[in-house]
């Protein structure tokens, strides 16, 4: 499975996800959803802002997890 | 201007016309059915066998209405795509099956009710239908809905 390590990145530029979520023009309930691995899917252009924000890679925010049960 | 809004309050009245109508139909059948026996001609002794398939329709009947009165009112609330309505759409299905079923059985004594009975059938298919339709739609709403 993909994991999201968004609150990995928030913790090391130390950012809070309300300001995340302001910076990136999403809403606290959707950035809570990606952060929590809840998320379905991500556009290319919500990655973006996130890379841009936290000023790392797409690789740096996701992971692949072998073996691991996906979340229904 | 006529626009979605107006077409479901239309149609939720109509649902609710309907719920009055079978009621009123229920308690009048004892009086119109011997009537349309002494009207067409037809042997007075199918009177019991006719009341007996039109009260055993009226439970599924009504429950049809309840069920297109409460999706209707679920539509209106812009709740169209979850499981609820699923459910409501499973119950018409099989209430349609139900009657035609009812119906076919009836069709013994009198074979209009065959007819019926077919057109019934296909109506719980394509409401059977339409139920598997939303199912697939609150798959791809839920992915939609996670897709940040």
């Amino acid at each position: 499975m993909i994991v999201v390590n968004l609150d990995v990145m928030m913790a090391k530029r130390k950012i809070s996800a309300g300001e995340l979520a302001d910076k990136i023009g999403i809403t606290p309930a959707n950035l809570s959803i990606l952060k929590n691995n809840k998320a379905k899917a991500i556009r290319f252009s919500t990655l973006e802002q996130v890379c841009k924000v936290l000023n790392c890679q797409p690789g740096d925010l996701l992971e692949y997890r072998k073996g691991e049960q996906e979340d229904e | 201007m006529w626009n979605p809004s107006k077409s479901v309050r239309l149609s939720s009245i109509c649902t609710k016309i309907a719920i009055v109508l079978v009621i009123c139909a229920a308690f009048a059948m004892p009086n119109l059915i011997p009537t349309y026996v002494n009207y067409t001609g037809k042997d007075p002794e199918i009177i019991h066998s006719l009341l007996l398939t039109v009260y055993a329709c009226v439970l599924p009947g009504m429950l049809s209405l309840i069920c297109l009165g409460r999706l209707l009112s679920n539509i209106r609330r812009e709740e169209v795509f979850i499981e609820k309505n699923v459910k409501l759409l499973r119950v018409l299905s099989w209430c349609s099956f139900v009657v035609s079923a009812i119906l076919f059985i009836s069709g013994f004594y009198y074979i209009l009710f065959v007819i019926i009975a077919v057109c019934a059938a296909f109506l719980g298919l394509i409401l059977r239908v339409i139920k598997n339709v939303f199912e697939q739609a609150i798959v791809i709403k839920r992915e939609n809905d996670f897709t940040i």
